[in-house]
């Protein structure tokens, strides 16, 4: 596959708080809030670093590096990255059982994949975001001569994509308890921080912890859209996401914000019902031609709820100003809609019950809910002093 | 198309749950005969049939199928037979600012063509998704962008499949052979092309999906005769017209809106959700907007060219309205008939946007107006109207 599509990596998050040493040790210092916040199950803090000093990971980042950590395996790659599960290489014993998912991006290949601004977004975004109990959680970033890293919890339940593969396809209620966790990330995201759109909805992004909830990982391609001149919102151009999650707008170029989300989140509602989305094809471009021009068909088999249809019908509109969740109402309106009847919305921001797979997590470093990938990776270009010279200024967040 | 054949665009790490390469529906039938999935990573999930509360065997020796007691084995017939089931790729495109945030100057190139062969580029391109949204501006600046190329003999590849794709092609003249190899990439050696799977004659055109993002080629297509001519246009001249334009659209929509009275307690957020939603319009000389003593059901800006108001009786215009100025705005507040005719008076071009959508956005209005008070200072034609005073 040349190297001119990004593809997706795996971003890791927390492991649900269930490691007993997770709260003390290498790191602690850094992040003191956030083990309490996750025993006590907090909803979304509202927080926001804009990059303006003042934030711990910049602090404490520095004196981090590849050395710091022994490396158990990798978790997942992409074209441009990738993510390995590690353990801290020195301290006690305590802290040395401790893990984390360290994503791995390659300099050289960020800069040839022009996704420069995506990863620095990622960055930020990431440490803005941190702490939300369906987020995966930004412990540390540090850079060497070749490489950006990102210090992540470890979530150690795997891809939802491959408990939706084995099961081909979810019930009602399993795909009702996702998405209603993502109807909360998306809210949080869209109307608590600002306007960020997430802009790559899809199973392989979403993570379970040790008990069953759901992880938000990959920001590669999240981005705040107010911005620019006085928090004015502005729509965004560039095109990214993933083929058939992307919405009519995005094809059409026509600008696009957060509603982008919502379409994605109907692909996802409908691919959790059936097995697939429901538009694909192998060739991309008919793909986007289903998309722009096509509705939503439902198969006979396996039969699918009115009220389960009519939601991925109101977010699969092609017409914005007609969208579930970009209406007015945003969220709240898609909480009210009939497919989340009966959902205790305060249980599930809480995470008072466990997701309904809980995952074979056999101990907190155990990697076995996640595939196998080779660990090395191919030859890749040098990242030259000259590109040093002329890139790494971009990159002194990290 | 047989599934064991197919390589999926999308790449890497196919399958995670079976071995070596069997095609998807290949891994499907082999699913259903042993009720049991294995990954290499995951000895053996079993799931319980409780669905809230299911618990995977956690034990990497037990055997376990996972299907057992959730629901009954789904029907293979009811998956589409050739879906990849494989991770999908995420693809991005460069990065793409508007002119206006980067204090570039940029202009769409322009290149001249003779009435005849913008009639032939504009019908070659008219059916294609990826441009019949276009407006008519956009339209003329993506047909004056695309470049000529000769293709002087035959035999040339115009793209290779595998490689990056740029560009996207209009045939003017000519035909070329399009093949593949079904290894995804050009091979060396005679027959490295592939398979020969279609001819395109003039008025076709390949490679669109470089206009989208730099993924790579499909195929490989070859001048089949000498003397051919394409048209090229590229990713970044294509997305750059449609952005600049959209982008000055919605600036300018949202500048207009902060003149609306009505809209005054608007904030930014709102300000642009409306500018989103609006619609472009265009009449000719002459042609009544609205109607007096009809039911307002939308509300216009002027985007462009000028109108006049009429009350019946009385032939003198009661206003004037030139680019930036709106009327009917009081059809987002109620349904009352229209106080006045509005009458394009040069070809015009109008944003519009129905009460219906307004309140889909947003809300009522009456909700937005209470946040402060509204005080009908300057307002359409309706602030004529003796029922609309405010």
């Amino acid at each position: 596959m040349a190297a001119t599509v990004a593809q997706s990596q795996h971003v890791l998050g927390a492991g649900g708080g269930l490691h007993p040493l997770q709260a003390q040790g290498l790191l602690a210092s850094q992040h003191q809030s956030k083990p309490q916040q996750q025993q006590h199950q907090q909803p979304p803090q509202q927080h926001q670093n804009n990059g303006e000093g003042g934030n711990h990971f910049e602090l404490e980042s520095r004196k981090l590096s590849l050395s710091d950590f022994h490396r158990v395996r990798t978790l997942g790659t992409g074209t441009f990255a990738r993510v390995v599960l590690v353990r801290p290489a020195y301290g006690t014993e305590a802290e040395r059982s401790q893990v984390f998912a360290l994503k791995i991006l390659r300099k050289t290949e960020v800069i040839k994949l022009k996704q420069i601004d995506h990863v620095r977004h990622e960055r930020q975004l990431l440490a803005d975001v941190s702490g939300h109990p369906f987020i995966t959680e930004l412990m540390a970033s540090f850079s060497d001569h070749d490489f950006l890293y990102l210090l992540l919890d470890y979530v150690p339940g795997g891809e939802l994509f491959s408990y939706l593969r084995k099961f081909r396809r979810f019930d009602e209620d399993m795909a009702r308890f996702y998405a209603a966790e993502i109807v909360l990330v998306l809210e949080y995201l869209h109307e608590q921080q600002g306007g960020i759109a997430y802009r790559d909805m899809k199973p392989e992004n979403l993570l379970l912890d040790a008990d069953g909830h759901i992880k938000l990982v990959d920001f590669g391609f999240a981005k705040r859209l107010g911005n620019n001149d006085n928090d004015h919102p502005v729509e965004t151009y560039t095109l990214c996401g993933t083929p058939e999650y992307l919405a009519p707008e995005v094809i059409h170029n026509k600008g696009h914000t957060t509603a982008v989300d919502w379409w994605a989140l109907g692909i996802l509602i409908y691919e959790f019902l059936t097995g697939y989305p429901p538009f694909w094809h192998q060739n991309p471009i008919e793909i986007y031609k289903q998309i722009v021009e096509k509705p939503v068909v439902f198969p006979h088999d396996p039969p699918i709820s009115d009220a389960a249809k009519d939601i991925i019908r109101q977010f699969c509109t092609v017409d914005r100003s007609r969208r579930l969740g970009n209406i007015s109402g945003g969220a709240a309106r898609v909480k009210a809609h009939p497919f989340f009847d009966g959902v205790d919305w305060d249980a599930i921001v809480h995470k008072r019950d466990r997701g309904p797979i809980v995952p074979p997590v056999r101990y907190p470093g155990d990697a076995q809910c996640f595939d196998i990938y080779p660990e090395e990776d191919a030859t890749r270009d040098e990242y030259t002093g000259e590109m040093a010279q002329k890139y790494d200024d971009y990159f002194k967040d990290f | 198309m047989s599934s064991a054949g197919y390589t999926s665009p999308f790449g890497a790490n196919s399958n995670p749950f079976g071995g070596a390469n069997p095609g998807p529906m290949h891994r499907l039938v082999e699913e259903d005969e042993n009720d049991t999935v294995t990954s290499p990573t995951t000895p053996s999930f079993s799931a319980t049939g409780n669905v809230f509360g299911g618990s995977f065997g956690a034990d990497s020796t037990s055997e376990g199928s996972f299907l057992g007691g959730l629901r009954s084995p789904p029907n293979p017939e009811s998956y589409p037979a050739q879906y990849n089931f494989a991770r999908r790729t995420s693809v991005s495109a460069e990065s793409l600012k508007p002119v206006a945030d980067t204090y570039d100057n940029w202009t769409p190139p322009s290149h001249a063509k003779t009435p005849e062969q913008l009639e032939r580029l504009k019908n070659a391109i008219s059916g294609n998704f990826l441009f019949s949204h276009l407006d008519d501006e956009q339209s003329a600046q993506i047909l004056g962008a695309l470049v000529e190329k000769p293709i002087p003999t035959k035999g040339i590849k115009v793209i290779t499949q595998g490689d990056a794709g740029d560009f996207f092609y209009v045939v003017e003249k000519g035909s070329f052979d399009v093949y593949v190899n079904p290894s995804g990439a050009l091979q060396p050696g005679p027959n490295g092309m592939g398979q020969n799977v279609g001819r395109i004659e003039a008025g076709g055109s390949f490679g669109e999906l470089a206009l989208m993002y730099n993924a790579p080629r499909a195929a490989t297509v070859i001048s089949a005769e000498p003397q051919c001519t394409l048209w090229a246009l590229d990713r970044l001249t294509f997305r750059r017209i449609l952005m600049e334009s959209t982008f000055a659209r919605r600036r300018m929509y949202e500048s207009f809106l902060e003149e609306v009275p009505l809209l005054s307690t608007l904030t930014p957020y709102e300000r642009s959700k409306i500018a989103d939603a609006l619609e472009s319009q265009k009449f000719p000389a002459g042609h009544a907007i609205i109607r007096e003593g009809e039911k307002g059901l939308s509300f216009f800006l002027l985007e462009a060219g000028e109108a006049v108001a009429y009350r019946s009786g009385n032939p003198t215009p009661v206003k004037h309205y030139k680019k930036g100025d709106f009327f009917g705005e009081l059809a987002l507040l109620n349904d009352a008939p229209r106080a006045a005719s509005v009458v394009s008076a040069t070809e015009v071009k109008v944003a519009t946007l129905g009460k219906s959508a307004f309140q889909r956005l947003l809300g009522p209005v009456e909700g937005i107006m209470r946040r402060t008070k509204y005080v009908g200072v300057k307002s359409g034609v309706e602030e004529m109207d003796p029922l609309h005073v405010p």
